[in-house]
């Protein structure tokens, strides 16, 4: 027993100083007697005597604490759904992107970026709802595409996934060319930069991502068995079909909230799982969870890692990912002793 | 016109205003009340004394018009006047601002323009700061009024007005001064010219377009379809422009390289060296500075008229 809960004791350690080192560290410094002072005054009920203007409360309660919690939602999200579409695909380039998630959020965001809405609520939420939208969207023409009577069959939707991905990126590409406001707003989006600050884009996300991972959780045990090949499956009792469609709607879904919210971030979702894999085995049962917490605390990483290194300037974080992920993943792969783990 | 309507509404609006509380109690000494670019209704107390710029052109206007000591931090792009380098750095070379830095600079107005998204402004109001967003002119005469509110704002209404007055005095003097051209110079702008064949220049609409006309000459970018263009190097041929303007010059592009690029030598403003290094934040960002810009085409494009 103890064997089986250390992988989670380590990883949630890990995801716990991941978010302190994330909410304590800033392109702003606050001073640790400041700090204490803050948490002790907003534990009584008082303002704090060392922040008279109440800029670092705001600093912390108002950009930090809902950037963390938006990261670990977007980093479980994606590494949850990777680890989800690799095991579904039996293919280790799978990544949550693979059949036209960010595509499609691309084509929709960008849309929505060049019309002007009016500075309302709804205006302010037209980005992310396009988005969310493009997303669900591509991958539901993806898989009508894909589909052959009443089955998916893998090879059919990564094909149409592609085409479909080719379709959107090229259809982002002209309206950026065509648009005649600003490119960069696009560009950055399309790179994991963030949009909305504040607790509202963490509000919106959290549904659909704990529907989300919170459904693939207990896929662990089809997701196993389906190793075996779809027959072999279907042959132990497995409704192949059945849970093909639950996991590419789930992971759809926690996937486009991630993305609708947060940009296109590149990587997680792709190498965590495989980390995980490396370290503590395939099982699926275990690798979901796992590679939750573990995506949550590489984004976390990553994002100190990309506000810290040119403050106060701040990274799109989707750059990061990839420049800190790859060689990292290259190091636990060149220390595996195994050689074919997957 | 459809300024003009908006123009004629807001006055509407305004004397429905005035007239609602016109008896009682005029409204409190001193507090400013404006309509910023997004329509948001924006108020201070006092006359804004640590203000946050996140756009070069925001932060020439305030400069020009007197408010440059209440600046307390600026974008990275923000280099004019000089003076602004020992500024803090909040951001913004990548679209993304360090939102702890300005929170830190405790400001009591931020001023954004049409390079920051509304996103950004809502974040900054959640800060719970106070923002006001300009909207970039779409012509020279819509430049004024975004300097009178900008001065209002920071209290500086009279170096505003002045300010305006003598923009208007030296407009006035160009276009007196080119009412005399004789002709009307082909001019191509280019901002990008990394890619010879096809280049990126200012199409329809744009500052540098509508600037070029104003000083006497005729832009070739005027028949491309959006504003931000690539012209392909057959077209530029046929348009055959007497005078090249490298907006690209920042970038360390020549009057040297572009006379060695393939193709172009036939042109006639490369035959006869009319091409010249060209400062693009004249024409580029929508402040003060583009009455000098002006002022400098005018001067290149018509040489023989200010002898």
């Amino acid at each position: 027993m103890k064997h089986t809960a250390r992988p989670y004791l380590i990883s949630l350690i890990i995801l716990i100083a991941a978010a302190l080192l994330s909410v304590l560290v800033g392109s702003v410094f606050i001073p640790p007697a400041t700090l204490a002072d803050l948490v002790k005054s907003g534990l009584l009920g008082q303002p704090s005597a060392l922040d008279p203007n109440g800029s670092f409360a705001a600093i912390l309660l108002k950009l930090r604490l809902p950037r963390t919690a938006l990261l670990v939602l977007v980093g479980a999200a994606l590494s949850g759904s990777g680890a989800a579409y690799q095991g579904l695909f039996r293919n280790p380039l799978a990544d949550p992107f693979l059949i036209g998630v960010s595509s499609g959020a691309g084509a929709g965001a960008v849309i929505a970026m060049s019309i002007q809405w009016p500075y309302t609520t709804l205006g302010l939420m037209a980005v992310p709802i396009a988005a969310f939208s493009g997303a669900m969207l591509s991958v539901l023409v993806v898989t009508q595409l894909a589909r052959v009577g009443k089955t998916i069959p893998t090879t059919n939707l990564i094909l149409a996934g592609v085409s479909v991905s080719a379709f959107a990126s090229a259809l982002t590409s002209l309206l950026m060319i065509n648009s005649t406001g600003e490119l960069r707003r696009a560009i950055v989006w399309l790179m994991g930069g963030s949009t909305l600050t504040g607790w509202n884009p963490v509000l919106g996300a959290l549904p659909y991502v704990i529907i989300g991972l919170g459904v693939l959780l207990f896929l662990g045990h089809p997701l196993n068995v389906m190793q075996f090949g779809d027959e072999q499956a279907q042959q132990l009792g497995v409704p192949v079909q059945r849970v093909r469609m639950v996991i590419i709607f789930t992971a759809t879904l926690a996937t486009s909230a991630a993305v609708a919210y947060a940009g296109v971030i590149g990587f997680v979702g792709l190498v965590i799982p495989h980390v995980v894999r490396l370290l503590w085995g395939g099982d699926y049962r275990r690798l979901l969870p796992l590679s939750m917490i573990c995506g949550a605390s590489l984004l976390l990483i990553t994002d100190v890692v990309a506000r810290a290194i040119l403050a106060p300037q701040e990274i799109p974080v989707g750059i990061i990912t990839a420049l800190l992920g790859a060689p990292f993943f290259l190091w636990v792969l060149k220390r595996s002793k195994s050689q074919n783990y997957w | 016109m459809k300024k003009l309507l908006r123009f004629t509404l807001s006055l509407v609006l305004l004397a429905g205003l005035l007239a609602g509380c016109a008896a009682p109690a005029a409204p409190n000494g001193g507090a400013i009340q404006l309509t910023d670019g997004l329509d948001r209704s924006v108020s201070l107390e006092q006359p804004a004394q640590r203000i946050v710029s996140l756009a070069p052109s925001a932060t020439e206007i305030l400069f020009a018009v007197g408010a440059g000591g209440q600046v307390v931090g600026r974008d990275s792009f923000s280099n004019y006047p000089a003076s602004t380098a020992e500024l803090p750095d909040v951001g913004g070379s990548m679209g993304d601002y360090s939102f702890e830095a300005i929170a830190k600079l405790n400001p009591d107005l931020v001023v954004l323009t049409e390079i920051n998204t509304p996103e950004q402004v809502k974040s900054l109001e959640d800060l719970g700061l106070t923002v006001y967003y300009l909207k970039n002119p779409v012509a020279l005469d819509g430049l004024y009024p975004m300097l009178e509110s900008v001065g209002t704002l920071t209290g500086h209404d009279k170096e505003a007005a002045a300010l305006v007055t003598s923009l208007k005095e030296r407009v006035k003097k160009v276009q007196d001064t080119i009412a005399g051209a004789q002709t009307t110079p082909m001019v191509f702008y280019e901002l990008d010219g990394s890619d010879a064949a096809k280049p990126w220049t200012s199409g329809p609409g744009t500052f540098v377009d509508q600037l070029i006309q104003m000083a006497g000459g005729s832009n070739v970018g005027a028949a491309m379809q959006d504003a931000w263009a690539q012209i392909s190097l057959e077209q530029l041929l046929v348009a055959d422009p007497d005078v090249i303007l490298l907006g690209d010059a920042a970038y360390g592009m020549t009057p040297e390289q572009v006379a060695a690029r393939n193709g172009w030598q036939t042109l006639k403003a490369v035959k006869e060296g009319k091409i010249y290094a060209f400062n693009d934040d004249l024409v580029s960002r929508p402040g003060p500075r583009l009455v000098d810009g002006l002022e400098e085409l005018a001067r290149i494009i018509h040489p023989e008229l200010y002898k």
